[in-house]
C-alpha cells in the first residue's frame, strides 16, 4: 500500500512547542513544511487552482486554531493531512458535489471483463502526463475516492467516513475510477479470455 | 469469467477472498490486471508534486491576526466595560473638592473608554479577513496590535486598583491613538483590495 509519499515528513517536536504557543516563525516552519503537499492534495480533489489555494489557507487556519490540542499520538503530517482532505471535500460539498454514484463505464456494466486487455505499467513521461490528465477529467467522486485510496493510503472505511457514504460505495467508486482510467489510458494487447 | 474490477483492486490490496486469490493464480489475464492496477496506483503516487503560484503565506498570516486581532478585541471589550463601570462608581460615591478633581479626570477617562469602544467598532466593522496584504502591512498591524495588546495588559493592572488618576488616562490616550492608527492602515486594505 502506498501511503501518502507527499505527506513522508517528521516534523520537530520543538517546532510544534513553538507552533503551539502561537511562536510567529514557527507556524510558518510549518507552513512550508506541508505547503507543497497540502496544495498537492488539494489540487488533485477540488476544481481549479483558486480551489486548491483556499483549502490550503483554510487547512492551515485550522491548524493555527487546533494545534493546542494536537497531543502527538498521531503524526502530525497525518493530521495535517486528514484537515485538507476534509477542507477540500468540505469546498466540494459547497460547489454541488453530492458524491453520486457515478456509472461504470458500458464495457465493465456487468462487473467483469471478457477478452480482457493488457496494458504494459506506465513508465514514460507522456504516459504520466496522459495519466494526470485522465485523473483530472475523472468525476469528482471517483477523483476524490482514487487518490485519498491509492495515493494518501486512506482505507475504504475512512474514506466513507470522510464523505458521508458507506466502505461498499468507497469500493464502487474506486473500481469505477479504475475503470474510466482503463479506458483512457489502454494502449491494448487483448489475450485469450479465462477459461 | 474473469474477476471484476473491484475483486481484482481488493486483490491487489490484500482484502480478496481465497477464491478471488485462487482465480488470479490461474488466469494470466486477471494476474496482469492486478498487476496493471498495481503499476497504475505507482504512477498516481510518482505524478510530480504541484505548487502554488504564489506564496500563500502572507494571506494566511494576515487571517491569522485578524482572527487574533478579533478575539483580542472582544476581551478588550471587557475591559473598557470594566473600567466604565468602576469610573461611573466613584464619581457617584465620592464628594468635595478632591472629588472634584477626580471627576475631571474620570470624565476624561470615561470620554477616551467611550471613544476607544467606538474606534473598535468601526475596526471590527472593516472586516478585512480573507483578503491579501503584503507582508509589510501584515507587519505593521501586527506590531499595533502588539502595542495594544501591552496597553490592555497595563490597564487590565491598574485598572483593578480602583478609581481613574493621570496614569490610566494616558493609558487610554494612547490606546485611542493606536486603535485610530490601526484603523487607517486596515482601511487603506480594504480600500486596496476592493479596487
Amino acid at each position: 500500500m502506498v501511503s501518502g509519499h507527499s505527506f513522508s515528513v517528521t516534523v520537530d517536536e520543538l517546532v510544534i512547542a513553538r507552533a503551539k504557543r502561537g511562536d510567529g516563525e514557527a507556524l510558518e516552519a510549518l507552513y512550508r513544511t506541508f505547503e507543497t503537499p497540502v496544495y498537492t492534495l488539494a489540487r488533485r480533489l477540488t476544481r481549479t487552482r483558486h480551489d486548491a489555494e483556499d483549502v490550503v489557507q483554510d487547512t492551515f487556519l485550522e491548524l493555527v486554531r487546533s494545534i493546542g490540542s494536537f497531543r502527538g499520538d498521531g503524526s502530525l503530517a497525518g493530521w495535517v493531512r486528514k484537515v485538507a482532505a476534509s477542507k477540500a471535500l468540505q469546498r466540494l460539498r459547497k460547489q454541488g458535489a453530492r458524491f453520486a454514484e457515478e456509472p461504470l463505464p458500458d464495457e465493465f456494466a456487468d462487473g467483469s471483463v471478457d477478452g480482457r486487455t493488457a496494458t504494459a505499467p506506465l513508465a514514460t513521461a507522456a504516459e504520466r502526463v496522459d495519466l494526470r490528465t485522465a485523473v483530472e477529467d475523472l468525476s469528482e467522486t471517483a477523483r476524490a475516492v482514487l487518490w485519498l485510496h491509492d495515493v494518501e493510503g486512506y482505507s475504504h472505511e475512512e474514506i466513507a467516513a470522510m464523505v458521508g457514504k458507506t466502505a461498499s460505495f468507497s469500493k464502487s467508486q474506486l473500481a469505477r475510477a479504475h475503470a474510466r482510467l482503463r479506458n483512457v489510458l489502454a494502449p491494448a494487447v487483448r489475450e485469450e479470455p479465462c477459461t | 469469467m474473469h474477476l471484476s474490477q473491484e475483486q481484482l483492486l481488493a486483490v491487489r490490496d490484500g482484502d480478496a477472498a481465497a477464491a478471488d486469490l485462487a482465480h488470479v493464480a490461474a488466469c494470466s489475464a486477471c494476474a496482469a490486471e492486478v498487476a496493471r492496477l498495481e503499476a497504475v496506483r505507482g504512477a498516481l503516487a510518482a505524478l510530480p508534486m504541484e505548487r502554488p503560484t504564489h506564496d500563500l503565506w502572507p494571506a494566511i498570516r494576515a487571517r491569522i491576526v485578524a482572527e487574533s486581532s478579533r478575539r483580542h478585541l472582544a476581551r478588550a471589550g471587557w475591559i473598557a466595560a470594566a473600567a466604565a463601570a468602576v469610573v461611573t462608581v466613584v464619581v457617584g460615591v465620592r464628594g468635595g473638592l478632591e472629588a472634584w478633581h477626580e471627576a475631571r479626570t474620570a470624565h476624561e477617562m470615561k470620554a477616551l473608554i467611550g471613544q476607544s469602544q467606538r474606534l473598535e467598532r468601526a475596526l471590527r466593522s472593516l472586516d478585512p479577513s480573507g483578503h491579501v496584504v503584503s507582508g509589510r502591512t501584515a507587519g505593521t498591524i501586527v506590531e499595533l496590535q502588539d502595542h495594544i495588546a501591552s496597553i490592555d495588559a497595563e490597564l487590565a493592572n491598574k485598572g483593578g486598583q480602583g478609581a481613574a488618576s493621570p496614569e490610566l488616562v494616558n493609558l487610554w490616550q494612547e490606546r485611542v491613538r493606536l486603535l485610530d492608527a490601526l484603523i487607517n492602515v486596515e482601511a487603506t486594505r480594504v480600500a486596496y483590495v476592493g479596487l
